[in-house]
């Protein structure tokens, strides 16, 4: 499988207040960014609280787990694919897609997951999957 | 149905955002199509009822011997239509084409001494709406702002307007654009659009008489020049004689840039007859 994936698995662009997200991934790690002033999570990962604009923000390793907040499957090209924007359950809702997945049994407040794909050049790219869906 | 591949979309971008989501597929289609089914499950929103935006657009577009699709659609014919995106179906989502548009913008002084009826500028508003830091909100727009503060310089109400442009690059982006601006409750769009509402002529808010970028024209990103243009033509009394809305004293146009899914910007404009 990982053969096949790596194949799909596209490489992204990479900016200083990026790179720290992008090194913990090769850890398996996915990381947001919390505010010490305002004490909120966001996402996108900003230097800058775009809460309060503190400039006071750490990085928070997050659990990966989190529910489907809504998604689409692209059915015009093939393969399909599954665009998702998931609810963290530190709070965040960001944007993936669903992958090893049933996309005809995909409901919103559906739990997923986070799983990482190698792009063969570095960052890993994570992804998300449902909880209890098959392997 | 596909199983453990990933989308073959890579890239660059210079935007912050670019490395988050270039890497993901995401197109016009499923971030709009993201926002329907999030729409549909808050609200009960349903298929069938996006469909009869495209059939009021069909209705119009009938009448303009410019529009790229100009057969009326029944909400089967939408519904049957493939899949391009869940649970948007083909002829949920706008055409593509070339065109373009222009206004001519004069002082009162100048109107005066024209010789054609004008449309009056009576307020506007603007606003961008974005991912605000991860508190996604995929059931509205920027319209909820840039309409308020449109109608306030107006000084008159949604109950007021007698013709509606609204941008519709999907059936979808009337809809949340429609319960923004205040024609109808949050959540209530679906119930207002159904059974011919928008249809000029039988609903009680006539929209895109010229049939709006689902059935007559979308040029690029410039969907919205098309909007005024065919408002003014309702306030002016020029629209086609079928979809003419009686009495068109009061008009609105509203663009939509950018995208639901990521970031946007709305435009609100009010316009009225030159003596409103």
């Amino acid at each position: 499988m990982s053969d096949t994936t790596r194949q799909g698995v596209p490489v992204p662009s990479i900016n200083p207040e990026s790179k720290p997200f992008w090194e913990a991934t090769t850890e398996g790690k996915f990381l947001i960014k919390h505010c010490n002033t305002c004490a909120e999570n966001h996402f996108y990962p900003r230097s800058k609280c775009p809460f309060c604009h503190s400039l006071d923000t750490v990085w928070l390793s997050c659990s990966g787990e989190g529910v489907i907040y809504s998604f689409s499957v692209m059915r015009r090209v093939e393969p399909n694919y599954a665009l998702v924007y998931v609810t963290l359950d530190e709070g965040p809702t960001i944007i993936s897609n669903l992958i090893d997945c049933d996309f005809d049994r995909l409901a919103i407040g559906g739990r997923v997951h986070v799983t990482f794909r190698d792009t063969g050049e570095g960052p890993q790219v994570p992804y998300f999957t449902p909880a209890a869906a098959p392997r | 149905m596909a199983r453990n591949r990933t989308p073959r979309r890579g890239g660059g971008g210079t935007a912050p955002e670019a490395g988050f989501e270039s890497i993901y597929g995401l197109t016009t289609a499923n971030m709009y199509g993201a926002a329907a089914m999030r729409h549909m499950y808050e609200y009960g929103t349903t298929s069938e009822q996006l469909a009869w935006i495209k059939v009021a657009a069909s209705h119009h577009a009938q009448y303009n011997e410019h529009a790229l699709l100009r057969k009326v659609v029944t909400v089967e014919d939408v519904l049957e239509s493939p899949m391009i995106s869940d649970p948007l179906h083909r002829l949920d989502c706008c055409v593509i084409t070339d065109g373009g548009g222009g206004l001519v913008i004069v002082s009162p002084e100048i109107a005066r001494s024209l010789d054609r009826d004008c449309a009056k500028v009576l307020g506007q508003g603007e606003a961008v709406k974005h991912l605000h830091g991860g508190k996604v909100d995929l059931t509205y727009t920027g319209a909820c702002w840039s309409g308020p503060t449109a109608f306030a310089e107006a000084g008159i109400t949604p109950s007021d307007i007698k013709y509606a442009s609204i941008y519709d690059s999907f059936t979808i982006t009337v809809l949340e654009t429609l319960e923004d601006l205040g024609f109808c409750d949050k959540g209530k769009g679906g119930e207002f659009v159904a059974d011919g509402n928008l249809i000029s002529g039988q609903g009680s808010l006539p929209f895109n008489t010229d049939g709006g970028g689902l059935c007559s024209n979308h040029p690029g990103n410039r969907g919205g020049m098309t909007k005024i243009l065919e408002a003014v033509r309702q306030v002016r009394g020029e629209a086609h004689p079928a979809v003419q809305v009686a009495d068109c004293d009061l008009v609105l146009a509203h663009g939509t840039g950018g995208s639901l899914g990521t970031r946007m910007g709305s435009a609100t404009l009010i316009l009225g007859r030159e003596d409103a």
